[in-house]
């Protein structure tokens, strides 16, 4: 007999719940099945759920049973640290989670698919909670015997078929498995139900595991505008280099939202700040400010909400994202609840001040939201928001405007003085408006930590020196974790600022004081 | 049903000379068939769920052999069922999940132990332990010690754990005592191969009825007949099964040219210590170690003339026993103790005391003991700097992977994708929002996801269908009204009785909501009294109003979960009712994965025969969304994610539905209810349209096109 292997080929298989990872694990084990090769795999499915991590672990001893003589190799239910040969992960995150159980080493190889399936914790930031890819991928290329990393998502969805087909593919064309491309393929045929598209997806991922490419998850970004209306000509010719595709961009969007006029007083209202800012720091100042100042001067009020959905262009993305065929008709419904805010946003200042005062003191203010759906795909749907959008002419004759431009012009304020000292200070208190977003309560409550935070760290001196900066930054990144602002308020308060007492919430809950005394 | 075996079950009808290769739950059922059971049973649970799956469509088969299969209500009623076995040479099994499903049980396992078997009873125990499990963390050890049921904890390999079923019945019926076959979470799903044997029919079955009952007031739990159980059960039974344990060498013991040491390991944990062995350079793949191994496929009871053969002369053993209290290695000092053995005992003090032993936590459990016995190991060749550094290669990557990562998030199970149970914490947590928290009792069920970010809702969980009952106090010295949540699955198994009968007998005054989603869906979706699609082995129509309404409750109100704003309101109303008494909702809609399995095939046949179907799904406008993800904090749902803005200016990441949407409705009724925002939209795709819906789109196209404005720049 000649000499048997060492030990058993480990294959730890990292995915979700209901991705199919059951379904590889038993591609593998009827391959190694087929081949007489012993084979054992077990795995943690646990509950029925769709979501949670999970793994599967299989060991395929990689000599025929027939010339084991009856012997049986032990084989472990776990994987070891030191002890895997593949790891397959269906997304990037558990790949890492894999690396950070000790499961990949200079024996592993790692084949993962690159896309990103967040976890709700990184979804439910109020700002951006996402895990840092690249962090896992220079992981993965310090880590491992051998990396192969791709979107193998977008290679299933392109075959038309489940991740798992092109993990077995990536992990078939690696090279680890003692079985061929074509006992593989035979494996999913036996399956039956789908296996023309599996094996589309196999294919796809087998050549990309031989072509040893790796390539890092892109983000798209739509590539910057190229019209060209005066203001964003005004940007390439009096603007510095750095600051010119954030400040064109801003100042298309401001032409989009209203005119080139509003466009101008955009640019208008950077020069200061851009003049004070200096090329040694990458223009850092200016550049921040100038993107917060265009989302905050092209804020989301009704007649703009009603002219993005009604744009051509917007029909086409949809039909797009929703994966209709050129022939298939597609009715849009808008979720639509204006409320009273909403409404006295687009009046005048002298009837929207009265109107906000009285549904105040009555309470009506929460109550009168209508709860509207619109069809934007029939006319009469279509036609009631066209007529919100048409109203873009009148917008600077609105209590919003003359809200948001004082409150904006009192942000650029602070930026400007704080710049003539302290170009870092400034820079924090700009990248403060990134608390201002959402609609409704988001909006209010956003807005109301943005207030809080200028009227006690940066237009007073509680906090002052070399400090403040640092203050301002810390409150900022407290009122973006917790959507209540209780971390905000322990924030200020460790810079000796009182904290607000919490809201109070009306209780509507019956009292029982009475009941039970039988 | 989660997951259906009827492929699989044809392994069932496996003849003498053919090889089995297949899932370890499957194996199981086929080594019942081969010792001849006349009765199954159980309650279902991760990691036996597959097991109650696999009987129910293995009927057939079970039908020819006469065997009766029962559905049981919980495990109690499973373990009362084995009574069958208690004046009848009747073999059965059962099987649940434990420890949780034992807790249920104990009181029948009480009596059918104290009573004794006949015929060969046997419990599958899924030992829901360590990565993966679902439950609180305990062992069901102390079960078979405190009733003196025989425990079986096989080598996780098909061959040994099939023989461990067949001689489990036998053991049984030698010792008159009911036994109890534990499986791992792994081991339940592990995928092997062994050598079958023909199925046995049994000699008394469906088929071959019996005919005259048993009088024997011997085996009544009453006295003096319980003083003289007691002592049967020490005196008699106890040697008879270890005298069968000893003869048929259930336990193994595998040589090794190191005879001064030695590892005693449950037979479960059997693996893992061979695993290590063989990452230290100490046995090879066959499981050849230099180091003796002796495997207790029994740890309940131990066997001392064998435990004392195993530990003579030898220096020091490690005992590899998973979880605590450390029952094993207590006994283990006992019986040397008592034999006078001078031999060293290692266990928790290398190994934790608690806590999963994967492979790692065995590698340097292992590692940490052979340094401790070095003296004794190194003039059989052992160079403890060999081990150690061999140690530390393999555990060097984890350290860097620290250093490299931080920490990854984690990623527990959730509510699925357009669970109706989400909707119903989306309109607790809007309540919360606007009148602050209340205390809510949580149950067992896939509702407790709602403890989980984003909702973190539920302040106690008690047991299955248990939730009510845990509110008993809190309802009566809370100012406010409180909320209790019961899955539909846990107000059959318990709720019903202990929960509702009980809070209408005590005139409470709490709030139900009853999950109605028609399956016990955390443990695979099985059959429950009130599911609405029955094979033809339930009874149907067995309702949960009428249930409700026949106990006496008053105030009860149906709800569809998908209304968030309703839902919303028939709270507030219950909160707020100036009814006394228990208030009832019932969160009424089909399990979504179980309807998506169901309609999935019928859509695409329909699709295939040309017909008109209308597919939903929602959506968000990119750059209306503003990234602030107030949506997401309400839902949770795995298609409502995020994704980076396309938008040059925004930084943060913007919400989007990906195509896994099923259209449940909740994003538009969340946005509604919580006047979130206007991003949302809701898409309804005529696929296969007729001439009318071709000509009305075409038709508002133009029109609309006459009112669309130019584009003023290029949004691609």
């Amino acid at each position: 007999m000649s000499a048997l292997p060492e030990r058993p080929i480990t294959i730890l298989i990292a995915a979700l719940g209901g991705e199919g990872g059951g379904v590889l694990a038993d591609w593998i084990v009827a391959a190694a099945t087929a081949q007489d090769y012993p084979v054992q795999s077990t795995s943690i499915p646990g509950v029925a759920q769709r979501t949670g991590a999970t793994t599967y672990y299989i060991e395929i001893y990689p000599a025929k049973t027939s010339g084991l003589g009856g012997r049986r190799p032990v084989m472990a239910l776990t994987p070891a640290p030191g002890c895997v040969d593949v790891v397959v992960a269906s997304e990037l995150l558990e790949a890492g989670r894999a690396m950070q159980n000790g499961y990949v080493d200079e024996r592993t190889t790692l084949i993962a698919s690159t896309h990103r399936v967040y976890t709700v914790a990184e979804k439910m930031h109020m700002a951006d909670g996402r895990f840092d890819s690249d962090v896992v991928l220079k992981a993965a290329g310090e880590l491992t015997r051998r990396a192969v990393l791709f979107d193998m998502q977008a290679q299933a969805s392109a075959a038309g078929t489940v991740i798992s087909a092109v993990m077995f593919g990536a992990l078939a064309g690696s090279g680890t498995l003692p079985l061929s491309r074509e006992e593989c393929e035979a494996a999913i045929r036996s399956g039956g139900k789908g296996a023309e598209a599996s094996l589309k997806g196999f294919a796809a991922g087998f050549e990309r595991a031989r072509g040893e490419r790796t390539i890092a998850p892109e983000e798209k970004k739509r590539p910057l505008d190229a019209t060209l209306c005066s203001p964003v000509q005004r940007v390439r010719q009096t603007f510095p280099p750095e600051t010119r595709a954030i400040l064109g961009e801003g100042a298309a969007r401001c032409a989009d939202f209203q005119d080139s006029v509003y466009a101008n007083f955009y640019l208008d209202r950077l020069e200061p700040i851009v003049n004070l800012d200096r090329a040694a720091d990458g223009y850092k100042l200016a550049i921040e400010s100038g993107r917060f100042l265009a989302l905050w001067m092209c804020y989301e009020d009704v007649i703009r909400v009603a002219d993005l959905k009604t744009r051509k262009s917007r029909v086409e993305r949809v039909r797009e994202e929703v994966q209709a065929k050129p022939h298939e008709p597609v009715h849009l419904t808008e979720f639509l609840k204006p409320g009273l805010d909403e409404f006295a946003a687009v009046l005048p200042r002298w009837l929207a001040r009265p109107l906000k005062g009285v549904a105040g003191t009555t309470g009506l203010a929460n109550k009168l939201n209508v709860g509207m759906r619109v069809k934007t795909t029939s006319v009469s749907g279509y036609l009631l928001m066209r007529c919100l959008a048409w109203l873009r002419p009148l917008r600077p004759l609105t209590s919003r405007w003359h809200e948001e431009q004082a409150l904006i012009d009192r942000w650029l304020a602070a930026i400007t003085a704080a710049a003539k000292r302290d170009t870092g200070l400034a820079l924090e208190i700009a990248l403060c408006a990134r608390l201002i977003k959402g609609y409704g309560e988001t909006h209010k409550r956003g807005k109301g930590n943005f207030l809080r935070i200028m009227n006690t760290v940066i237009e007073s001196d509680v906090v002052s020196g070399a400090s403040r900066a640092e203050a301002i930054r810390k409150a900022r990144e407290a009122a973006l974790a917790d959507p209540e602002g209780r971390k905000l308020e322990q924030s200020l308060e460790a810079q000796g600022i009182a904290p607000l007492p919490p809201r109070p919430k009306p209780v509507r809950f019956m009292r029982r004081n009475d009941r039970k005394a039988a | 049903m989660e997951r259906s075996f009827k492929k699989e079950v044809e392994l069932l009808k496996l003849k003498e000379g053919q090889t089995f290769h297949g899932e370890g739950i499957l194996a199981v059922t086929k080594a019942l068939l081969q010792s001849g059971v006349s009765y199954v049973g159980g309650y279902q649970g991760a990691p036996i769920s597959h097991m109650m799956d696999v009987l129910n469509d293995a009927r057939d088969i079970m039908g020819d052999l006469g065997i009766h299969i029962e559905t049981n209500a919980s495990e109690a009623g499973a373990a009362a069922m084995l009574g069958a076995s208690i004046n009848y040479p009747l073999r059965g099994a059962v099987a649940w999940k434990s420890t949780v499903g034992t807790n249920v049980a104990s009181d029948a396992l009480s009596n059918l132990s104290s009573a004794g078997v006949r015929g060969g009873a046997l419990i599958v125990i899924g030992e829901d332990y360590g990565e993966g499990a679902s439950i609180i963390q305990e062992r069901s050890h102390a079960f078979a010690m405190k009733s003196q049921i025989w425990l079986l904890d096989p080598r996780p390999d098909l061959p040994t754990i099939v023989r461990m079923v067949e001689k489990g019945f036998e053991l049984s019926e030698a010792s008159n005592t009911p036994v109890m076959l534990e499986l791992r979470i792994r081991a339940c799903h592990l995928h092997g191969s062994f050598a079958a044997r023909d199925n046995r029919a049994a000699e008394f079955s469906r088929k071959n009825t019996l005919e005259n009952p048993d009088f024997d007031f011997g085996r009544i739990p009453l006295p003096p007949a319980t003083y003289a159980q007691e002592r049967v059960k020490v005196e008699t039974r106890w040697p008879a099964a270890q005298k069968f344990i000893r003869e048929n060498q259930l336990n193994e013991v595998f040589d090794g040219t190191i005879a001064e040491v030695g590892i005693i390991a449950q037979g479960g944990m059997y693996n893992a210590a061979v695993r290590a062995l063989q990452q230290l350079g100490l046995a090879d793949a066959f499981g050849n170690s230099k180091i003796p191994i002796y495997a207790l496929n029994v740890t309940y009871p131990l066997v001392p003339e064998e435990v004392g053969a195993f530990c003579a002369g030898k220096r020091a053993v490690l005992m590899v026993e998973e979880g605590q209290p450390a029952y094993l290695e207590d006994a283990l000092h006992t019986i040397l103790r008592r034999a006078d053995l001078q031999t060293k005992v290692h266990g928790k003090d290398c190994l934790p005391m608690a806590g999963e032993y994967t492979g790692e936590v065995v590698l340097s459990g292992v590692a940490k003991w052979l340094e401790a016995v070095a003296p004794h190991t190194e003039k059989a060749g052992v160079d403890p700097a060999s081990v150690r550094q061999a140690f530390e290669r393999l555990t060097a990557p984890k350290k860097r992977a620290a250093e490299l990562l931080g920490t990854v998030p984690a990623r527990p199970p959730g509510f699925c994708i357009g669970c109706p149970e989400r909707p119903v914490f989306a309109a607790m947590k809007l309540i919360e929002r606007e009148q602050g928290a209340f205390h809510i009792s949580a149950d067992i069920g896939c509702h407790t996801f709602s403890t989980l970010p984003p909702f973190n809702i539920g302040n106690t969980v008690l047991g299955y269908g248990l939730g009510l009952a845990s509110n008993a106090a809190i309802d009566a010295i809370f100012s406010r009204r409180t909320v209790t949540v019961m899955g539909d699955g846990g107000f059959w198994h318990n709720g019903l009785t202990s929960g509702v009968a009980n809070a209408v007998f005590n005139k409470d005054d709490g709030i139900l909501v009853i999950m109605k989603n028609g399956y016990t869906s955390a443990t695979g979706t099985q059959a429950i009294p009130s599911s609405l699609h029955q094979t033809e082995w339930k009874s149907g129509d067995m309702s949960i109003e009428r249930a409700l309404k026949g106990i006496g409750v008053q105030w009860l109100k149906s709800v569809y979960t998908y209304r968030v704003s309703e839902m919303a309101k028939v709270l507030r109303k219950a909160m707020a009712s100036p009814f006394r008494g228990l208030k009832v909702i019932i969160a009424d809609a089909e399990c979504q994965l179980e309807r998506q399995r169901r309609i999935r095939p019928q859509v695409a046949a329909a699709l295939l025969r040309g017909k008109r179907v209308v597919r939903t799904r929602f959506g968000i406008d990119e750059d209306v969304c503003t990234g602030d993800h107030s949506c997401i904090r309400l839902s949770g749902c795995p298609s409502l994610t995020i994704k980076a803005s396309s938008d040059p200016l925004k930084v943060d990441p913007v919400a989007h539905v990906d195509n896994d949407c099923v259209g449940c409705g909740l994003c538009g009724e969340v946005a509604h209810a919580a006047v979130l925002c206007p991003s949302f939209y809701r898409a309804d795709i005529v696929q296969n349209p007729n001439a009318w819906d071709r000509f009305i789109a075409g038709l508002r196209r133009t029109v609309i096109g006459w009112l669309q404005p130019a584009e003023p720049r290029s949004t691609t």
